[in-house]
């Protein structure tokens, strides 16, 4: 199948059509950065983007309820809508400096790559799109998404989505890394802490149990492990995070897990979260805490087909760009438009690294033209009926 | 009293010149021309988010700047190569106007700049600062545009200091509070208005720039304010709050020597003006101690504040600015000359 892109230049050609607005793109990115934005408190984050949009003429740019930043672009026809979405919210450590440097050959410095690069190449989409001398026929929604992030559990894009008057055709999700990642299904995801608490605050005249909260909480753990995973379908459970204690000599009262199921089947997360709250609720008695298990984030599996042509309109255009499509199923804004039957892809811009501390997040410069001619790319293929029906 | 006039009139905050396209009204019906100068040594870690912040706003996006420039004492890390990078025209001190010598110092280089670059008004910001925003330049170019009788802007800001990896609230300025602004008190009143005196964000119109001497080192700064208040008077400055900039800290020790070379300085302003009378040359040795091993021991540092005279008194300056007058008949003020004691210093 050939892509159609009713622009003067072919896609091939974009990255370097793009090059005048290299340092926009990264000032956008630093600036981005440098507005600290935990899931909730994403205000200056969204006065950044709606700057930009207004700056470019979108004039009905505004806040919708729950506060997500909300751009329009209007197309000629108006025959389909596209939404292009970035979270803007990051998971960046309370208390870290929010330093940013640009070295010649990367931008360094917490959230850059989830997400402060996905908002930058949202904030001046439409910068691009006049620069391009692009009219799209499709109505293009630009949305920078609040709340996503960890206990956000999506609730920005899903109050957009569910509260947008009119049907939304197609979705692109921009995340600053991999270059390469065509997300375009959800997995079946779970994510939760467990929050061992031992009662009466550990006091010594309790008659029985631990008077340590980690270690029941390495009880648990060790039952968690015990429980089966099947290799098909895939499904794997993963302990991320483990808090505990404040001093050396003083046994904690309190020690939380933070755990992510994901599965190929939504069956199979529900039967291991059934089963750690049996675990729970056993250690509870056995031992005299309060073990308990929060769920906070879920997602259920579905997808688009492989063979579906926004997927490989998508994989075409990478590969017209010298990307090589990584098909994945990270949890992302995706997931919740195909929950509701919008075809859209996850596209990363760029490679670095992310949340591997104490090595400090990162983004390369050099990839990103080509990461955002990708988002043109597909967008442009949407736009010009390529990717309709399966 | 006057001073408070002047405050009142003369003081703006940043938000007063946040519409750049306005500013750009002003700069396009003047003619005027805007040059940017980041002096560097060693800024590989910021010098990159400045000009990519500074090209992409200012130039890209609003050609409120038409040049961007490092000019750099001799870096050995890599920030030439990031200011390239992204589009800085980058000179090297040293390989400029070199048959006057050469000097290390931040001084050194503003002065060159006056002869490389080819705006009408020069705007100087440094270069360690981590939290670079347009502000920095439209809030100094803003009162040189709106009003003709503004040859100088000053910056002043709150100045949490970055210390380890968190900020503190307060900090900076400790050289201004115990040293310039008791001097300024006792000889230069009206200039105790000037907040930050020794701030290192200004703006400046050519026309006055081109007229005064340029101490290499510590005392820039300070000279130029006295400079242009005996050329121009208060009138001719204007200052703009600039909200909050986050930069690296001095310790004490360092900005003891600060203090000595800008106490130089205005030392031998003041006897130039006729202020105060002394014998002889000033000393050039700041002898500070450390303890260490249980011992103390002394520490000299030679700390000479070599002065550059008034650019316009630069032959080649004035060829490549003037080649078709004479510059007394292109300038209406006679230049001032340098202190007659710092016109002595060895080039390295």
């Amino acid at each position: 199948m050939t892509v159609t892109v009713p622009v003067r230049r072919p896609v091939e050609e974009l990255p370097e059509a793009l090059k005048p607005l290299r340092e926009r793109i990264l000032s956008n990115l630093t600036m981005l950065a440098r507005l600290p934005a935990p899931p909730g408190r994403e205000q200056d984050r969204v006065q950044f983007l709606l700057d930009r949009f207004l700056e470019a003429g979108l004039t009905d740019a505004t806040t919708d309820e729950i506060g997500n930043a909300v751009g329009r672009i209007r197309g000629r026809r108006g025959n389909r809508t596209i939404l292009v979405v970035s979270h803007l919210d990051d998971i960046v450590r309370s208390g870290t400096e929010h330093e940013i440097t640009v070295r010649a050959d990367r931008v360094i410095g917490p959230g850059v790559s989830d997400n402060a690069l996905g908002a930058a190449v949202v904030a001046i989409l439409p910068t691009i799109l006049e620069h391009l001398n692009i009219e799209l026929n499709s109505n293009l929604i630009l949305l920078g998404s609040i709340l996503s992030l960890e206990r956000g559990n999506h609730r920005g894009i899903r109050f957009f989505l569910d509260q947008y008057p009119e049907d939304i055709h197609f979705g692109i999700c921009v995340e600053g890394i991999e270059l390469g990642r065509l997300d375009f299904f959800s997995i079946a995801t779970a994510r939760a802490d467990l929050v061992c608490q031992v009662r009466n605050g550990g006091a010594p005249s309790r008659p029985y149990g631990s008077e340590s909260a980690l270690v029941v909480l390495n009880q648990i753990i060790n039952r968690i492990l015990g429980i089966p995973v099947p290799v098909r379908p895939y499904t794997v459970i993963r302990m991320g995070k483990l808090r505990a204690g404040v001093s050396y000599d003083t046994e904690p009262t309190r020690a939380l897990l933070g755990l992510e199921i994901v599965s190929h089947e939504d069956d199979q997360v529900d039967r291991i979260l059934r089963e750690i709250e049996a675990i729970c609720f056993e250690m509870s008695a056995r031992h005299a805490v309060e073990a308990k298990l929060d769920v906070f984030f879920r997602t259920r599996a579905a997808g688009i087909p492989f063979g579906h042509r926004l997927v490989t309109s998508s994989i075409e255009v990478m590969r017209k760009l010298g990307i090589e499509p990584d098909q994945r199923h990270t949890p992302s804004e995706v997931s919740e438009m195909i929950a509701r039957d919008i075809p859209a892809v996850t596209l990363g811009i760029t490679r670095g690294r992310k949340h591997q501390r104490p090595k400090p997040d990162y983004v390369l410069i050099e990839p990103i033209l080509r990461g955002v001619a990708q988002v043109v790319g597909v967008l442009l293929a949407i736009d010009s009926g390529a990717c309709d029906g399966i | 009293m006057a001073s408070e006039d002047w405050l009142q009139r003369r003081t703006f905050h940043h938000t007063n010149f946040s519409d750049i396209r306005w500013l750009l009204q002003h700069k396009e019906r003047q003619g005027l021309t805007i040059s940017l100068c980041l002096p560097t040594y060693n800024e590989e870690k910021t010098i990159g988010q400045e000009i990519v912040i500074f090209k992409a706003e200012l130039m890209d996006r609003f050609p409120l700047l038409d040049e961007i420039a490092v000019i750099d004492s001799g870096s050995t890390d890599k920030t030439c190569q990031i200011a390239a990078e992204f589009g800085a025209d980058v000179y090297i001190a040293s390989e400029h106007l070199s048959e006057y010598g050469h000097y290390r110092g931040k001084g050194e280089n503003l002065w060159k700049a006056l002869y490389l670059l080819r705006g009408d008004i020069i705007v100087y910001v440094d270069t360690d600062i981590a939290n670079i925003h347009p502000r920095f330049v439209y809030g100094l170019v803003g009162p040189l545009l709106v009003n003709p009788e503004v040859h100088y802007v000053k910056a002043f800001y709150d100045r949490p200091i970055a210390h380890s990896r968190q900020l503190r609230p307060t900090g900076g300025g400790r050289v201004t509070e115990i040293l310039i602004r008791p001097l300024f008190s006792l000889f230069y009143p009206e200039l105790t208005a000037i907040l930050q005196p020794l701030s290192g964000q200004y703006a400046g119109r050519r026309s006055i720039l081109e007229q005064i001497p340029f101490p290499v080192g510590y005392g820039v700064e300070t000279a130029m304010l006295i400079d242009i208040y005996q050329h121009l008077g208060m009138e001719a400055f204007a200052q703009t709050d600039l909200a909050c900039l986050i930069h690296r800290n001095q310790d004490t020790v360092a900005l003891g020597r600060m203090a000595f070379g800008v106490a130089r300085v205005f030392l031998s302003r003041l006897r130039r003006d006729g202020k105060i009378h002394y014998e002889g040359q000033l000393p050039t040795l700041m002898r500070q101690f450390e303890f260490a091993d249980g011992n103390y021991r002394l520490r000299e540092y030679t700390i000479e504040e070599i002065e550059r005279p008034p650019m316009i008194q630069v032959e080649a300056y004035r060829q490549k600015f003037y080649p078709q007058k004479e510059p007394s008949s292109a300038q209406e003020l006679p230049p001032l000359s340098p202190p007659s004691e710092q016109l002595s210093g060895e080039t390295v």
